[in-house]
């Protein structure tokens, strides 16, 4: 599977991309990626609704796919759902930004 | 005949809005405010309801998160810094509150004094108390996450990260952040502008103005002294750049290869529609940021003693959730008009401004 991670907003409004194989990901979070791609869409739905009057949060779009499958997320900090929110920390620290 | 047709018109309105309420509302926003301020607890129910609804009929924006605070007043700062210890959960550990020791490290130091510049700010030229006009408590967190690279305001609170000391240092730093954070708080118990598309931009624009304005009250700088930067001394000495943003020059504050060139216009004409960044409120910021700048340097002297009042003016009672910029030039012109006189140097300064970041003037004859 090929994660994508787009980040954008943050007080610096300072983009990030990250591209990654699951291959290179522990097999804890390859099996968090698949179950996520392959679930109910209404399931990976933002679980709160993001504060109102709120600012300088990070936004992000999560695409997830394998060759015949393919899940994208949108959300932001506040909305995350946990599993994802967890693939995306370990995603985010231990790869090398393209954008 | 007039009181009559007032009365009738009103109770209709509120029969719909508060299920058979008899009250006809003569009553003058002065005195329900006051009811608020010392009545009982069913009076002051109803007179919140009186000046939700006489807003509501004047067009206003509708008053939002007042029930939380309507039993609490206060005239004085208060501040509450919070150590989040490195995780995400908020707000964390208090380790200072109003008046406490100075304790904690230089995050809790910063927070604590900025927050308390900003408030003082508001309080003293603009006569605000506190962000919800009510003496909301400032709290902030400190230590958000790991090698966190933000700072944000979730419609309650400031959280700040440590900066990863390879792009950015600490976030509580720089006192037009704080400052600008905070602002937001005042955005959203004012005109509430949705963040994102213009509205969004505006939002953001209007925390520069104010974050700026802020640090240049701190330092007692006239316009021609002022940097005009947002976020200098943030980015770590790695990174090409003097700022974040610059609202003289939008585009130029940074250019370096690992974060970029620095992507906001200072005209339309460069506008970016983008997806991201809910619309790019932290780029196309860089439009009415300019605005700003402009009108300020024009009319010289301390920037919130004009502009900043004309701004915050606006703010305040004129702006609306989905207010775009086109709104906010024609706004601006109008209370510049009212504050100073139609036609004044003031006003024509407004519009100068605007029309040079391609944004023309229309207002109704």
């Amino acid at each position: 599977m090929i994660i994508r991670v787009e980040r954008s907003g943050g007080f610096a409004g300072l983009p990030t991309l990250i591209e990654i194989d699951t291959k290179h990901l522990p097999s804890k979070l390859v099996n968090v990626a698949k179950e996520i791609m392959l679930a109910e869409k209404s399931s990976t739905l933002p679980i709160t609704k993001t504060p109102k009057g709120s600012g300088d949060y990070y936004s992000y779009k999560i695409s997830i796919q394998d060759a015949r499958n393919r899940r994208i997320i949108e959300c932001n900090e506040f909305n995350i759902q946990d599993d994802l929110k967890l693939l995306i920390k370990y995603i985010e620290r231990t790869s090398k930004k393209v954008g | 005949m007039h009181f009559e047709n007032n009365c009738t018109g009103v109770y209709k309105r509120s029969q719909s809005l508060n299920h058979g309420n008899q009250i006809c509302f003569i009553i003058p926003e002065y005195m329900n405010k006051k009811i608020v301020e010392r009545g009982s607890k069913k009076q002051k129910e109803q007179a919140w309801k009186n000046l939700i609804l006489t807003e509501q009929l004047r067009g206003r924006r509708l008053v939002t998160g007042l029930m939380s605070s309507m039993f609490s007043v206060s005239n004085k700062l208060n501040r509450t810094i919070f150590d989040a210890e490195h995780k995400e959960s908020l707000p964390g550990t208090l380790v200072r509150h109003e008046g406490g020791r100075p304790t904690g490290g230089t995050d809790v130091r910063e927070s604590y004094d900025y927050s308390g510049a900003t408030y003082k700010f508001f309080k003293e030229i603009f006569d605000r108390n506190s962000i919800d006009t009510r003496g909301m408590r400032l709290e902030s967190t400190v230590h958000y996450g790991e090698d966190y690279n933000n700072a944000f305001w979730n419609g309650t609170q400031m959280v700040y990260g440590d900066g990863d000391g390879k792009i950015f240092q600490r976030f509580t730093k720089c006192i037009d952040v704080v400052g600008h954070e905070l602002t937001h708080g005042v955005t959203q118990y004012e005109a509430a502008l949705v963040y994102e598309g213009q509205a969004g931009a505006l939002n953001e624009s209007f925390s520069d103005v104010f974050g700026s304005l802020v640090k240049q009250y701190a330092l007692n700088q006239t316009v021609d002294k002022a940097d005009w930067l947002i976020g200098a001394g943030l980015l770590s000495r790695n990174v090409k750049g003097v700022a974040l943003r610059s609202m003289k020059h939008p585009g130029t504050a940074y250019d370096d290869p690992t974060i970029g060139k620095d992507p906001q216009p200072g005209h339309m004409k460069d506008y970016v529609n983008t997806s991201n960044d809910n619309g790019g409120v932290h780029i196309n910021s860089g439009i009415p940021n300019r605005a700003f700048y402009l009108t300020a340097t024009e009319l010289g002297g301390y920037s919130w003693e004009k502009a900043g009042k004309i701004w915050y003016i606006t703010l305040r009672d004129r702006l609306s959730e989905r207010s775009d910029f086109q709104r906010a030039a024609n706004l601006t012109f109008e209370v510049a008009g009212s504050l100073y006189g139609k036609g004044g140097q003031e006003q024509n300064t407004v519009q100068k401004a605007w029309d040079q970041v391609g944004i023309k003037i229309k207002t109704k004859k």
